[in-house]
């Protein structure tokens, strides 16, 4: 079988038809009459996510047909278009920031979980917010009772935050905080624990997810409607670029669209027109293109399907490329340079035989550093299908990256699979792909206009469905949930549970602290923020001045509902 | 109960929901989706619902079937008061399933709480379909047998 290959290697010397004539001959000749004889396992091959076909053997005829040009479409590291990545040096230089996702609890509950987490090599934390507090209600709340502190950390006041930041800051790389729906609350909470720890804000790097319109398209944890919404995230964006230059002040969380089952292509195009959304809102605003660019932050996942993933990374750099040189006339090479943070998937993960899950997270996570990681890279934990994270899964799961990083040699070149055929033509289409699809979102109006008429929610309902057909009829294999299946499995994995008691003490002590503090002041600085919300005026500066009174949470995001009003989609808007 | 024609002929109606603050929605897109397609009715109720509020649209939609999904470690609180809603309201025939995310040892509290299956993450749709459809079977056999 390596011979013809060989023959196609040397191809490049000759004219362009050359290799076309060659590859069918091979095809012809050598393939056809094995396959007639020894059947291929899959009709057809597909990729995983995009269904595209996969050619048996891809060579430089692919490349000419795509019309591939080095200079073109790969330039150098560091270099427009960056499909070889941002940094001049590759990961030789510097590694990604390795971190993970952890959030539960009470405040103190979380500061202790995050110094293990640091304590483990881990430079970076994600604050996780459980559901209450980023659907924009207080712990004792009554529609939210047996949500208190589960899917993340509990957060009322700033009296939480003061209890969380109990931490070693000197070995904090940065800390992403996720609270999209209440942002200028949440931003206000960080600004005033920080000031009142002493902590200096230049010292370390804060990312607000800020990622509003994700929510409205698959997450749910949405308050007010879209419009507002918008403004809001824009709010904040604007303050950040004004006030702390040094944070990043929204994330496009790609990573929440490919759970939902965004194809690659949809996952650019949809993040894409995300992001331009909150860049035209914020240019409104008086700010330019080369200032507010660069703050653009996005995670992105990579599910199993090695090529689509390490494709889709390369793609989604070019993309971003494109869209601010041509789209915006960006100059700066930081405008021009997507700032992305990857993550192999949790959806890949199966509750079956969850030790194959740490096999998985190997090869994504490999992935994604062959894609080029990005500044960062997050890592989810094997046992994350069954129950939420349990201390032994944090340790192997911060020991996943370093192995990458350090024993498969994947960082010690830059772009090592560029000029593979199969993976330039497939970065090449998924680009050409998502640059089709920005233009037809683009059509309906932009992302705002498309979330309102539903348009990405029953697209990404539709592939729910799709996606797991192929996995229950067959067409995509899957290690213990349809191929290789025990029949009595055993749960070997421990489970993380927080306990009631804390849910009670949580809701005790948001009650002692409103009858202690001063309720008049309080009660002037949210009128304070109904006036800012109904003028158009920024909303940190108002929510600042009443988280530092300890406003509680909910009482903030009512205020705003006030103004606002509740988004309250029915299913053609939820995609169910 | 409203005037049925033979209920043979009845499609199984089956009301989905999302309590409180767990608003994960692929796993209940992709159950809707399946249950539409084997010829079900399928009515959402809407993320971020009370026990109260999906009981109570149990009753006035007249479903048979109440599906349930929880994504976050909510389940062990707002499943049994639902089910308990339902009993007290006189709905106790419906069928309670739930599914997503619950650890094998909260099963039997939730059994208890008058949950009859909870399908965990990765169960197949087909097998969903074919619980429903064979309790429904039973279900309509026990009624034409009272008639």
């Amino acid at each position: 079988m390596s011979r013809p290959v060989d023959r196609i290697a040397v191809v490049p010397q000759g004219p362009p038809a050359r290799a076309t004539d060659e590859a069918q001959r091979w095809d012809r000749e050598t393939r056809t009459p094995f396959v007639a004889a020894h059947p291929e396992r899959r009709q057809p091959f597909l990729t995983q996510a995009l269904k595209w076909p996969i050619q048996p053997l891809y060579t430089p005829a692919d490349l000419e047909a795509a019309g591939f040009d080095y200079r073109q479409d790969l330039g150098f590291p560091g270099e427009y278009p960056f499909t070889r990545g941002t940094q001049p040096n590759g990961h030789r230089s510097d590694l990604w920031t390795m971190s993970q996702v952890t959030g539960f609890g009470k405040g103190e509950d979380w500061a202790k979980r995050a110094r293990y987490m640091l304590d483990q090599g881990l430079q970076g934390l994600i604050l996780e917010h459980d559901l209450p507090t980023t659907n924009g209600y207080d712990s004792d709340h009554p529609l939210v009772e047996g949500e208190v502190g589960r899917a993340g950390m509990a957060l009322d006041s700033l009296e939480d935050l003061e209890r969380a930041f109990d931490l070693p800051f000197e070995k904090l790389r940065y800390l992403m905080s996720v609270c999209n729906a209440p942002q200028p609350v949440n931003l206000a909470m960080i600004i005033a624990a920080l000031e009142k720890k002493g902590v200096d804000p230049r010292r370390f790097v804060l990312h607000i997810v800020n990622g509003i319109l994700i929510e409205y398209t698959c997450v749910g944890r949405y308050i007010y409607p879209p419009v507002h919404g918008l403004r809001i995230a824009t709010d904040c964006i604007e303050y950040l670029i004004r006030n702390h230059p040094n944070w990043a002040p929204i994330s496009i969380i790609s990573a929440q669209l490919q759970p939902a089952k965004a194809n690659p292509v949809q996952e650019i195009a949809f993040s894409m027109a995300i992001a331009m959304a909150y860049l035209d809102a914020t240019l409104a605003r008086g700010l330019d293109i080369d200032t507010v660019a660069p703050y653009f932050h996005f995670v992105i996942n990579v599910d199993m399907d090695f090529f689509e993933g390490i494709c889709k990374l390369r793609a989604y750099r070019k993309v971003w490329a494109q869209l601010m040189k041509e789209r915006y006339g960006a100059s700066r090479p930081a405008a021009l340079k997507i700032r992305m943070m990857t993550s192999p998937t949790t959806i890949a993960l199966t509750l079956q035989q969850p030790l194959n899950n740490i096999g998985r997270l190997a090869i994504m996570a490999t992935a994604c550093a062959l894609g080029g990681a990005g500044e960062a890279m997050t890592t989810p934990l094997h046992d994350e299908a069954h129950a939420l994270p349990a201390e032994e899964a944090i340790r192997v799961g911060a020991a996943l990256q370093h192995i990458v990083a350090h024993e498969t040699g994947v960082a010690d070149t830059i772009d090592p699979l560029a000029g593979s055929y199969y993976v330039e033509t497939l970065t090449k289409r998924i680009e050409s792909a998502a640059h089709a699809e920005i233009v037809k979102i683009m059509q309906m109006g932009g992302a705002l206009a498309a979330i309102e008429s539903g348009y990405f929610q029953r697209a990404l309902g539709r592939e729910q469905y799709e996606r797991n057909k192929d996995v229950e009829e067959g067409r995509r294999k899957w290690v213990g949930v349809n191929h290789l299946v025990a029949p009595e499995q055993k749960r070997q994995i421990e489970i993380f549970r927080a306990d009631n008691r804390m849910e009670e003490e949580q809701v005790a002590r948001v009650r002692a602290l409103r009858a202690r503090r001063d309720n008049a002041a309080v009660a002037a600085a949210l009128e304070a923020v109904r006036a800012a919300a109904r003028s158009g005026a920024n909303l940190v500066p108002p929510c600042l001045a009443a988280v530092k009174l300890y406003a509680t949470h909910g009482e903030l995001c009512d205020a705003m509902r006030d103004v606002f009003g509740v988004h309250t989609p029915d299913s053609q808007l939820t995609g169910v | 109960m409203k005037a049925v024609s033979p209920v043979s002929v009845r499609p199984l109606r089956v009301l989905l929901a999302k309590l409180g603050m767990d608003t994960h929605t692929v796993g209940i897109t992709v159950v809707a989706h399946a249950l539409r397609e084997a010829g079900m009715e399928v009515i959402f109720t809407g993320l971020k619902q009370t026990p109260e509020a999906v009981a109570s649209a149990a009753i006035q939609e007249d479903v048979d079937v109440v599906g349930i999904s929880s994504l976050s470690a909510g389940h062990t609180r707002s499943l049994p008061r639902l089910a308990r809603l339902l009993r007290e309201q006189g709905s106790g025939e419906k069928l309670l399933v739930a599914g997503g995310v619950i650890p094998q040892e909260d099963l039997p509290l939730l059994h208890e709480a008058g949950f009859a299956r909870i399908f965990t993450m990765g169960t197949d749709t087909r097998e969903i379909v074919a619980y429903l459809r064979e309790w429904w079977a039973q279900r309509l056999a026990a009624e034409a047998h009272k008639q």
